[in-house]
C-alpha cells in the first residue's frame, strides 16, 4: 500500500527555541491518522510544511504522490484543509462563502454541501461574523467534505467546540470516510477523540516524532507491569521500556510493544510478574511523552 | 473563479468604492458651478473661470491616488486578517491568485473611472463654452483611469508584502527623511536634499507617479 503523505528527514526551524527534527512521517492511503502531541509540539507547523505554507530547511515531502512544494496546486485540488483557526472571510454570508469556495474546486459537490448544511442546521443568509464557533467549525467541515477530497488534513478541527458540535463534526467526517477511500490526517491533543476514530497514530513532542504505529498496537501494546526481583540493569528487552519506578520491594515498569509471551523474559532475568495493567490511550500517551523527555537508562 | 473573487472583493470594499464613485462624479461638476453664460463673457471672466476650473482639477489626481490607496490595500485586507491561510490553501498557483485579486481590484476601480467620465460629460454638456475653449472629458477620464491604475498597482504591491517587507520599506522611508533632516540641521550648502531627489525621480518621467503631475483640466484652450 502506498503512502498518502510521506516525509523524509524533514527539518524546520522557527526562532531560536523551536525546531522540527528528522521528521519521517508515513501516512498510509485510506487510513485515518491521528497526529497527537501536546500544545506547542509542532503539529500545526508540520501541517503547514506538508501543505507547502512553510519552507523546510531540509528533507523531502511527498503528498498524494506529488512533491511539495513543486506541485502544490495539484495537491491542494485533492486536499481538504481545515486550519487550526477560522480563516474564512467574515463579511461573506454562508451561501456566499460556499459559492466562493466551490469556485476553486472542480469536483465540489454542491448537492452534498446543501445536504450537510441542512443536517448541521446552518443558516444560509447569515454572515460568517455572526456565526458561533460551533457553526464555523461545522461550515469548515462542510466545505472540505463537499470538495470530495482524496486527502483531508484537519488541524485540531474540534478544538474549543462543545461536545454536541464535536460529535456532529466527527460523525460527518466518519460518514464521509465510509463512502470512499479518503485519507484523513487529523491533529489533536484530545487523545480520547482520536482513540474513537483513528486507525494509525503518530505522536509528536518538541518537534520530534516519538512514535508512529497502528492505533490497535498503541492501545493494546502499552502496559504497566508490577513485578518483583527486577534487575537494576536492563539489557536487550523484547519490548520497549518507557518508565521504571521502584516502590518498596516492587517495581513498576511501563512498556510498549507488550505481548503475553514476553512474561517469560522476566523469568529469565529472575523477576516475577505480579500484574499486567492495560493503560488507556491517554495514560499511554502521557507515558510516551515522559519517556521521550527523560529516557530510561 | 474571477466572478467569485470579484464579488467577494466588492462586498469587502463596496463602501469606499461608492464613496469614490460619488466624489468622481461630483468633481467635474464642481468645475462648472460658476460657468453659466460664458459664451459671450469677456476674456477676463473666461480666464478667471478657467483658472478656477483648473484649481478644482488639482483634486482629480488626488482622487486617483485615494482610489488606488483604498482599493490597493483593500484588495488584501481580508487575506491579511486571515494570515493568508485560506489563500495559500487554494488549489491554484499563488501567482494566479495575485492576478485574480489584481483583476478584481482593477475592475472595481472602473466604477469611479466611469462615474468620473459621466460627470465630465454632464459637466461639459451643462456649460456653453466660448470660442477657443475646449472640453476634454474623454481625455481626462482616460488619464484618471491610468493614474488610478498606477496608484492601485503601487499600493497593491506594497500591501501584498509581509510585515517584514512593509517594515523594511518604512525603514527606508524613515532613513531618507532622517538623512534629509541631518543634512538640513548641518546647514551644508549645496547638499542635495535626498527627499527632493527621490520625489523628483518618482514624479518625473519615467517615474511611476509622473502621471499624477501636470495640468488636470476638463476645460482648456
Amino acid at each position: 500500500m502506498s503512502n498518502a503523505i510521506e516525509t523524509f528527514d524533514l527539518g524546520y526551524r522557527a526562532g531560536k527555541h523551536f525546531e522540527i527534527r528528522d521528521l519521517g512521517l508515513k501516512v498510509r492511503e485510506g487510513s485515518i491518522y491521528g497526529f497527537l502531541g501536546p500544545n506547542g509540539s509542532g503539529k500545526t507547523t508540520t501541517i503547514r510544511l506538508l501543505l507547502g505554507m512553510l519552507k523546510p530547511v531540509r528533507g523531502t515531502i511527498t503528498v498524494l504522490g506529488r512533491k511539495v512544494p513543486d506541485e502544490m496546486a495539484r495537491i491542494m485540488a485533492q486536499t481538504g484543509y481545515v486550519p487550526e483557526r477560522p480563516h474564512l472571510y467574515p463579511y461573506l454570508t454562508l451561501e456566499q462563502a460556499v459559492r466562493y469556495h466551490a469556485a476553486f474546486y472542480e469536483g465540489f459537490d454542491m448537492a452534498y454541501a446543501g445536504e450537510m448544511r441542512r443536517s448541521f442546521g446552518l443558516p444560509l443568509d447569515q454572515k460568517l461574523s455572526h456565526l458561533s464557533k460551533g457553526e464555523i467549525g461545522k461550515l469548515h467541515m462542510l466545505l472540505v467534505l463537499a470538495q470530495r477530497p482524496k486527502l483531508l488534513v484537519l488541524d485540531e478541527p474540534t478544538d474549543g467546540l462543545d461536545p454536541v458540535v464535536r460529535r456532529d463534526v466527527l460523525s460527518a467526517l466518519l460518514d464521509f470516510c465510509s463512502q470512499g477511500s479518503a485519507t484523513v490526517f487529523i491533529s489533536s491533543h484530545l487523545v480520547h477523540e482520536l482513540e474513537r476514530i483513528c486507525d494509525w497514530v503518530g505522536v509528536l513532542d518538541n518537534g520530534k516524532l516519538v512514535v508512529e504505529l497502528p492505533m490497535q498496537s498503541f492501545k493494546n501494546g502499552i502496559k504497566r507491569i508490577r513485578l518483583t526481583g527486577a534487575p537494576s540493569l536492563v539489557g536487550d528487552t523484547p519490548f520497549v521500556l518507557l518508565q521504571r519506578e521502584t516502590t518498596g520491594t516492587e517495581q513498576v515498569w511501563v512498556v510498549r510493544g507488550w505481548q503475553p509471551p514476553m512474561a517469560q523474559w522476566f523469568e529469565g532475568v529472575g523477576a516475577a510478574v505480579k500484574e499486567v495493567v492495560d493503560l488507556d490511550l491517554e495514560e499511554g500517551f502521557v507515558e510516551l511523552l515522559r519517556s521521550s523527555r527523560a529516557p530510561v537508562s | 473563479m474571477y466572478k467569485q473573487v470579484l464579488k467577494a472583493q466588492w462586498l469587502a470594499a463596496r463602501l469606499p468604492v461608492v464613496l469614490l464613485a460619488v466624489l468622481a462624479f461630483a468633481l467635474p461638476l464642481l468645475t462648472v458651478t460658476s460657468g453659466s453664460g460664458l459664451a459671450n463673457a469677456p476674456v477676463e471672466r473666461v480666464g478667471q473661470w478657467l483658472f478656477a476650473a483648473q484649481q478644482v482639477g488639482v483634486l482629480i489626481p488626488g482622487l486617483a491616488l485615494l482610489a488606488g490607496l483604498l482599493l490597493g490595500i483593500g484588495a488584501w485586507a481580508p487575506d491579511h486578517a486571515a494570515k493568508h491561510v485560506y489563500a495559500l490553501a487554494l488549489p491554484i498557483p499563488r501567482s494566479m491568485f495575485v492576478l485574480l485579486r489584481f483583476a478584481a481590484g482593477a475592475t472595481l476601480l472602473a466604477i469611479p473611472v466611469v462615474t468620473l467620465g459621466v460627470g465630465a460629460i454632464v459637466a461639459t454638456l451643462s456649460v456653453s463654452l466660448p470660442d477657443g475653449v475646449h472640453a476634454y472629458p474623454l481625455q481626462l477620464t482616460a488619464r484618471f483611469a491610468m493614474a488610478a491604475l498606477v496608484c492601485f498597482a503601487i499600493f497593491f504591491a506594497i500591501s501584498i508584502a509581509t510585515k517584514r517587507a512593509a517594515l523594511a520599506t518604512l525603514g527606508v522611508i524613515c532613513g531618507v527623511l532622517l538623512a534629509d533632516a541631518v543634512l538640513a540641521s548641518l546647514s551644508i550648502k549645496d547638499a542635495a536634499s535626498v527627499t527632493a531627489s527621490v520625489f523628483y525621480l518618482l514624479t518625473n518621467w519615467p517615474g511611476p507617479l509622473s502621471i499624477l503631475m501636470g495640468r488636470w483640466a476638463l476645460f482648456d484652450v
